[in-house]
């Protein structure tokens, strides 16, 4: 059906794809972007509460996000990644991180900070609070440090509007008590002398820690939303390197195993389908350097099927091709008609497996999408280079006297049988 | 055997052949063993030379090597004696759900000198978490799994056990996930299965038929029902994970059952002459290389994970190994009854 040349021309491209994979995919070492599963890391869930009539809006949870992007920045974690997913839960990885209980909780407050006149103490000594009269949107800077007593403070300067506003609010409460409130708690509640149009101060820090920590929330201001932490998990990078060399090997052997069983099955096709298969690798491999998706367990389990699904094509073509020579056709109408025969299913197959890798990916969390990226991934890959690919190879060779049905796996017994029949019919 | 007896017997009361012929038809869709189906066919309409393509359009094969659909009873037995289990199972033990789903906290520790559950537990218990599940994964490994913990109930826990015994920075894994996170988890996971299964539908409905639609879809909630089963059975813990693997199957036992329709349909427009149970069994014979070496080349590496993998690994493995194999039988013996059972019922292709 295709010519000679075409066929080649097939090949050579598939030449020219393996060659740009390897640019990818060199050097080895650095190739892959590894999930935080496997690499080790810190993720973190964090779940935006409804607060009262207040909706959330995507416009807020942007914001939040670029809020928490700044604070990692601040604390100096490189390649941090702040995503949101399906249920708008928003999702910080940060890969490799020595001290994740101090990220988690600066990345988690809400830092929302008011300046409100603390009226009295109720019975359980709790603070009656006035209403706000300033919130920490107006700050221009936060800093951590000791105050000229020697105590642990956080310094705030306010933009210029912010100072106005407290100059006016400290006048017009002489006398009284300023509660400085963050997060809904009293951090302290000096009195006010006289009117101040400077800084202001934190007091009642324990540690100079946490005051930093108080500093860098305010610095990079209140996250619009409150967020609750869902889920942290903090992966050593012990166990991601377990992880990898357990797959590793199980690719390897599993390789292997596949490898014996085809060629005993399908002898020289057997062969072909194995040396496509190791294009499909190649291409795969090549693929997910490029477009750096990270590499997940559940990814790799998606590798792992989508090599079944791969070979599984072969299987099917060659099967049938079998059949048909069993039946008496010549080689190069058992080869045409064994190839259409199987590609319907194939297809189908394939695009069925398509459809959950879609819905695993639009509704799945996490870990899930990245498995469905690979699997998609795969059965694209895979449709090119057991089916295109080893179709080129085989037409090309089809003809040649080394095909002989001891190559394509039929045993001697079930050639006999056919020339019986042959015999026979003539 | 006793089967075969008392159809012939049943042959021979009848006198005129087409009844005869009728019967044999029936027995076939009823599950009979095809072989003697055949034989009484073949009596009933006076041809005698089965070589002369008198028995079948597939002739000298006959009805395929293995009789799949006459010994179709056995295998609802076995599916029904495992998804019985696994129900009881259900109500005595339940699912063993991981953080994810109820909430919690894992570290996994890995200590500077060698210890014990035992004293593990004691050490647990001397700070109020003498309830907390304790699991040796590796030599010095161990998993101590408890209700969430905020960041001090974490920092007590940790600070005394390296104090007593020493742990080794950084941690292996630490995970918290706050009750009821899974709601949304689980909905998630739901919504995926339902489009994918409904997307599905509608594909195999526009390719095949609605027949094959909705069989495929009983065949991947058998694959369901079975996986919850195992895990139910062996006590593997359940997590996001395994709910990931499930749709792997679903994927995978689809594949399956496609080839099996594609080879069916191709069938019915070749031969118009054998009975749809012929067709259907002649079709699983012809597609059995093919569905073994699938399952096969499949199964290798995931075997290996199981054998050598880490407990992550693991959990993860074992669901996929039940289901490659549960999508491998499930397709065969499972789908195609079902398909012929409907057809018998309301026929649609022919007899």
């Amino acid at each position: 059906m295709r010519s000679r040349t075409t066929n080649i021309i097939i090949i050579a491209l598939f030449v020219v794809i393996i060659g740009v994979c390897f640019y990818y995919i060199y050097p080895f070492q650095s190739s892959i972007k590894l999930g935080l599963d496997l690499e080790g890391g810190t993720q973190i869930i964090l779940k935006p509460l409804e607060t009262g009539s207040e909706e959330v809006t995507d416009e807020s949870l942007d914001k939040a996000q670029l809020i928490i992007l700044n604070r990692i920045d601040q604390l100096g974690i490189s390649e941090p990644l702040v995503t949101r997913d399906y249920n708008r839960n928003i999702i910080v990885q940060l890969p490799g991180v020595d001290d994740p209980e101090r990220a988690i909780d600066i990345i988690g407050k809400t830092a929302q900070l008011e300046f409100r006149i603390l009226e009295s103490f109720d019975e359980n000594e709790n603070p009656v609070l006035g209403p706000v009269l300033m919130t920490g949107d107006k700050l221009s800077k936060a800093q951590a440090g000791y105050d000229p007593n020697g105590q642990i403070v956080v310094t705030m300067s306010f933009t210029a509007e912010g100072q106005e506003l407290f100059g006016k609010i400290t006048a017009e409460n002489v006398g009284k008590r300023l509660a400085i409130v963050l997060d809904g708690e009293m951090k302290s509640a000096p009195n006010i002398r006289q009117a101040i149009s400077g800084d202001a101060v934190i007091e009642g820090i324990a540690t100079l820690e946490e005051a930093k920590d108080i500093a860098l929330v305010l610095q990079t201001g209140a996250l619009p939303v409150n967020l609750e932490i869902q889920e942290s998990q903090t992966i050593g990078p012990t166990l991601g390197k377990d992880s990898i060399r357990q797959s590793l090997l199980s690719g390897i052997i599993g390789f292997a195993l596949i490898a014996i069983l085809m060629v005993a099955l399908f002898r020289g096709l057997g062969l072909v389908s194995v040396a496509a298969l190791i294009v499909y690798i190649i291409i795969f491999w090549g693929i997910l350097a490029a477009i750096k998706t990270p590499l997940t367990l559940p990814g790799i389990a998606g590798v792992v099927l989508t090599i079944g699904i791969a070979v599984d094509a072969n299987v099917l073509i060659f099967s049938r091709t079998k059949e048909e020579i069993l039946k008496g056709k010549s080689k190069y109408m058992a080869f045409t008609e064994g190839f259409r025969n199987a590609l319907k299913a194939i297809i189908d197959a394939n695009i069925t497996t398509l459809i959950t890798a879609a819905a695993l990916y639009r509704f799945g969390t996490g870990p899930i999408r990245g498995f469905a990226v690979t699997l998609a991934i795969g059965i694209l890959i895979s449709m090119f280079t057991a089916i295109v690919l080893v179709r080129a190879i085989l037409f090309l060779i089809v003809n040649s006297r080394a095909v002989t049905p001891g190559f394509m796996g039929i045993r001697p017994s079930q050639i006999a049988k056919l020339t019986e029949k042959v015999v026979k019919e003539k | 055997m006793v089967s075969r007896k008392k159809s012939q017997k049943k042959v021979k009361k009848n006198v005129l052949p087409v009844s005869a012929a009728k019967s044999a038809r029936e027995n076939v869709q009823t599950g009979m063993e095809l072989e003697t189906a055949y034989k009484i066919k073949d009596e009933a309409s006076g041809k005698k030379d089965l070589t002369a393509g008198g028995k079948s359009v597939y002739g000298h094969e006959g009805f395929g090597r293995f009789d799949f659909i006459g010994k179709n009873r056995y295998w609802v037995i076995v599916t029904t004696v495992i998804i019985l289990t696994g129900i009881v199972f259900f109500f005595a033990k339940g699912f063993n759900f991981g953080i994810d789903f109820l909430g919690g906290n894992l570290m996994e520790v890995k200590f500077k000198q060698s210890t014990s559950i035992d004293e593990l537990r004691k050490e647990m218990e001397s700070i109020g978490y003498g309830k907390a599940i304790l699991q040796n994964t590796d030599a010095d490994r161990y998993i101590i799994r408890t209700t969430p913990l905020t960041d001090e109930q974490k920092e007590l826990i940790i600070n005394t056990l390296d104090e007593s015994i020493g742990i080794e920075r950084p941690l292996i894994q630490d995970r918290n996930v706050a009750p009821g996170f899974s709601k949304t988890i689980t909905r998630n996971a739901l919504i995926a299965v339902a489009i994918s299964l409904v997307g599905i539908l509608i594909y195999i409905w526009i390719r095949f038929s609605v027949r094959f639609a909705i069989v495929a879809i009983i065949e991947l909630l058998h694959d369901i029902l079975l996986i919850f089963s195992f895990y139910l059975i062996a006590q593997r813990e359940f997590n996001t994970t395994s709910i990931a693997v499930m749709l792997t199957i679903l994927g995978y036992s689809l594949s399956d059952a496609i080839v099996i329709f594609d080879r069916i349909r191709e069938e019915l427009r070749i031969n118009k002459r054998d009975s749809f149970p012929l067709i259907v069994n002649y079709s699983l014979n012809k597609i059995l290389v093919r569905s073994l070496t699938t399952t096969a080349t499949t199964i290798f590496p995931v075997i290996v994970l199981v054998i050598i993998g880490n407990e992550t690994l693991k959990d993860f493995s074992f669901g996929l190994l039940v289901g490659i194999l549960s999508g491998t039988y499930s397709s065969i013996f499972i789908g195609a009854p079902i398909l012929i059972a409907w057809n018998k019922r309301f026929p649609k292709y022919k007899k």
